[in-house]
């Protein structure tokens, strides 16, 4: 069922609200001990909501149970990023989005488990128990939207400039839905836009990047399969820039943002505490040392010496140039094509066993055809196009800034 | 030679903190004014104050930096337990202003940065208060061109005097300004960290200068400053520069400074002391030394202009920038904690003018205004019968009076001693509760006693 079709059945009184909010509360019990899926059950906060819906049924999303990555403040609800550092952390107030899901009359579920801080692909780098079902590869449909569209306030920081929050979701119609209720201006997030989507959704013609191609033959055949069903004129075009740049360019501005923002992690105002009979460096080492894992370390790390004095050229501010120059290489294209289409990852869903053998270096690789979009601050959804040996292969499409009704358009017609 | 340079960071006096909505107003519960954006909970955002902004490029402006059309903020990154987020948000490649000028020192950059929460030292462990942080700064730095502790002391108090008539920065205690100071005599340079207060920064120059004369600094070195011992300590050498890891702010927007705010913001630009200190001289026929003092402070200044329209700006000096200041010194007050209305003020001079009541009687009358709250000269003067007394008639029966009262003064006036006549002058002023004209009542002693 499509979320406005539940939502319409809660207004109508034939669903219950509190009865969907148990039946879903009780199956994640039953199954978060084997998967992991969530890092917190938000169940008195969820019935709460459920209770006042039914009673006052109102609301673009009406009774509908929404869950909450961990790295969203929710007030009261422990909220921890994944990260052994942040346990027992519980907001004093709540992300800008989850009051406007809230607003719209959304159930507030629980907070889902997610790489510590964002840091990964694979959903292996977590603290809190690995989830046996990445939601990357799961064959659902995902929209990241412009760059500024959605308040981040209450966003617990990767990367500032890069961070975007966008829904997932079973069918393309909810993402259109949430991303209604998310979206608009916030005074508290000062990068938040003023302006709104673009009204003009219709699809002529689509650039298919040739650089992202360059990978497992069966899914290259299921993107373009799925592209000569679509029934729009495409051809290939070039992002030599893009393709040979963004990838290191996004890791020295992500990692040298982040490890600025994981600096407040110092077990001294929230999360883990360390001992107080220490010089205050050693007492910060102690607790950060513990309660860091090695992605996140490496990533302080890297980030660290990517904008030290003597290095900051060569790397950060380097890499802020590229950026620009991505940016540019898109909006070219844009002049031409309302689309562009790429697969969403270079691989399908790995087993864990296998993920176990990469190096940070192929982990960071994964992010090869969403980078780009993402430094550009453009808008971008994944939905499913096909499988591979019965594993989903996710198609991308990418729109310049504020045109996501033309990513809804295709997607609705898939 | 002694060269000086300072790094001077100074609170603004906006209504609430630089990138949340907290008051700035000084608290005593610890930790009771703050938000989760000043204390740096994950999630949380920082907005710029618009207030803060302009105050900082109106500061630049007035020491004639040249203003950065496009600028940011960025991370300042090091560890400390009074920074919230473990780093300071503050300006770096695009400071507000540059290359700036004032009083012949040259200024390098002019910048708005947050300042951090304040530690409270208690025997063997410390407390964190993050009242403080969030609260606008400005960091103003000079080149290094102070040649004395002296020179830069002076600097200072100039500086502090036009930034209170800029209405940026209200000096509510030493805490309010704080400076880094840089100095180097024969050898290396050296750092002080963190002085308070323009006394203290004054010793502390003075100390070091002295202490680098008998040990010179081989490599640069961070003192820090014991304001109990009145001593510089070591606190650790410079092998290299510190590093920051300087990296943007993202999280707040770039700011283009346009045109029409650039010419809001200088429009609004009063007159500063050195503008004052002619004028003052010009329109006012003030001595050079009455001008100075008055031009050197915003209330001082306010209060004699509005007295000096309504009466002769000479009795307005003499009263206000001589006595006025001399009891307030005295009381150890300032003019705000006095807060005299200047039509309190104006009613007292004009009775003075209009030679309605004595010196004694004003002088008197001015130290209940300072002492006093409402208190309103005027009813106080006519309630107490201390309108001047001329009439020859009363003032001639106090004299007869003091005269019975003091034979011996009198008599030593007869043989010649003419201070004694001081006296009997102070018997009678005493018999008139202070409201005779002494003027006629040394004519009438006179009289009486050569009789």
């Amino acid at each position: 069922m499509k979320a406005k079709e539940y939502v319409e059945k809660v207004k109508s009184r034939e669903i219950s609200a509190v009865k969907t909010t148990k039946g879903i509360l009780n199956e994640i019990k039953k199954i978060n001990g084997t998967y992991s899926f969530f890092n917190a059950i938000s169940e008195n906060l969820a019935l709460e909501l459920a209770e006042r819906i039914d009673k006052n049924p109102k609301g673009k999303l009406a009774g509908l149970p929404i869950s909450i990555k961990d790295d969203l403040c929710v007030k009261g609800v422990e909220t921890t990023c994944s990260s052994n550092i942040l346990k027992g952390y519980r907001p004093p107030f709540n992300a800008t989005l989850v009051n406007n899901l809230i607003r719209e009359g959304a159930v507030i579920i629980g907070k889902t488990n997610q790489d510590a801080f964002g840091f990964g692909s694979f959903n292996v780098n977590t603290d809190m128990g690995i989830p046996k079902n990445p939601v990357a590869f799961c064959g659902v449909s995902g929209v990241s939207p412009t760059y500024g569209l959605v308040s981040r306030y209450g966003l617990i920081d990767y990367a500032n400039s890069l961070d975007k929050l966008g829904p997932i979701a079973k069918y393309v119609e909810d993402l259109e839905l949430v991303l209604d209720v998310i979206k608009g201006y916030d005074f508290k997030d000062s990068t938040s836009l003023k302006q709104d989507i673009i009204k003009e959704k219709e699809v002529k013609k689509v650039g298919l990047i040739k650089e992202t191609l360059d990978v497992d033959p069966k899914i290259k055949d299921i993107i373009l399969k799925k592209l000569d069903e679509m029934n729009v004129e495409y051809e290939k075009v070039l992002l030599p820039k893009t393709s040979k740049y963004a990838l290191p360019s996004y890791y020295i501005i992500a990692m040298a943002e982040a490890s600025t923002n994981l600096a407040k992690y110092c077990g001294m105002r929230y999360g883990q505490e360390g001992k107080v009979n220490l010089p205050f460096n050693e007492s910060f080492s102690e607790v950060r040392t513990k309660n860091f894992n090695k992605e996140v370390k490496r990533r302080i790390i890297l980030g660290t010496f990517t904008r030290m004095a003597g290095y900051r050229d060569a790397f950060y501010l380097k890499a802020m140039k590229v950026r620009t120059l991505v940016i540019e290489e898109y909006k070219d294209l844009f002049k031409k094509y309302d689309l562009l289409v790429s697969p969403t990852m270079p691989i399908v869903a790995p087993k864990l066993s296998e993920v176990n053998k990469l190096k940070p270096r192929d982990h960071y690789m994964m992010d090869v055809m969403t980078v780009g979009p993402n430094l550009a601050g453009i808008p971008h959804m994944s939905v499913n196009a096909g499988f591979y040996d019965k594993l989903p292969v996710g198609i991308m499409f990418t729109a310049n800034h504020l045109n996501e009704k033309r990513l809804f358009q295709v997607g609705k017609g898939l | 030679m002694t060269k000086i340079g300072l790094e001077i960071h100074l609170q603004l006096n906006t209504l609430s903190k630089v990138f949340c909505s907290c008051s700035t107003k000084q608290v005593e519960t610890p930790n009771s004014n703050v938000c989760e954006i000043c204390c740096g909970f994950p999630g949380s955002k920082p907005v710029l104050n618009k207030e803060a902004f302009e105050k900082a490029l109106k500061i630049a402006l007035a020491l004639d930096c040249k203003i950065n059309r496009v600028t940011f903020f960025s991370r300042k990154g090091y560890f400390y337990p009074d920074l919230p987020k473990n780093f300071q948000i503050t300006q770096y490649e695009s400071p507000i202003g540059i290359n700036g000028k004032f009083r012949g020192i040259r200024i390098r950059r002019v910048h708005l940065e947050e300042d951090p929460g304040a530690l409270v030292h208690k025997g063997s462990y410390c407390l964190v208060d993050y009242n403080r942080s969030g609260i606008p700064l400005v960091e103003i730095v000079t080149e290094p061109d102070f040649k004395t502790a002296k020179e830069a002391r002076e600097f200072l108090r100039e500086l502090i005097t036009d930034l209170s008539y800029l209405d940026v920065y209200d000096k509510k205690s030493d805490f309010g300004l704080k400076a880094d100071l840089n100095i180097s005599t024969t050898g290396a340079k050296v750092e002080i960290k963190n002085v308070n207060g323009l006394k203290d920064i004054e010793d502390a120059l003075t100390y070091e200068e002295e202490r680098q004369s008998r040990e010179v600094p081989k490599n640069s070195e961070t003192r820090g400053w014991n304001a109990e011992r009145r001593i510089t300590v070591l606190q650790r050498t410079k092998e290299s520069e510190d590093d920051y890891g300087y990296i943007t702010e993202t999280d707040l927007p770039v700011i283009e400074v346009s045109d029409k705010l650039l010419k809001v913001i200088k429009d609004s630009i009063p007159e500063l002391s050195k503008e004052k200190l002619t004028r003052f001289t010009s329109q006012y026929k003030l001595s050079d030394k009455d001008a100075k003092v008055l031009s050197n402070n915003k209330r001082l200044s306010e209060l004699f202009e509005k007295v000096a329209k309504q009466v002769d700006p000479e009795i307005a000096a003499k009263w206000i920038i001589r006595d006025l200041v001399n009891q307030l010194n005295y009381h150890k007050k300032t003019l705000d904690q006095a807060n005299i209305k200047p039509e309190y003020m104006i009613d007292l001079l004009k009775l003075f003018e209009g030679k309605n009541i004595t010196d004694n009687t004003t002088k008197q009358v001015m130290i209940k205004l300072i002492k006093e709250k409402n208190f309103s000269p005027k009813e106080y003067i006519e309630k107490n019968n201390l309108i001047m007394q001329s009439s020859n008639s009363k003032i001639e029966e106090w004299c007869e009076q003091a005269v019975k009262d003091c034979p011996q003064a009198v008599e030593d006036y007869k043989n010649g001693n003419e201070k004694s006549l001081n006296f009997v002058v102070g018997k009678v002023m005493q018999l008139s509760n202070k409201t005779a004209n002494p003027d006629i009542v040394r004519k009438i002693l006179v009289k009486l006693i050569r009789k």
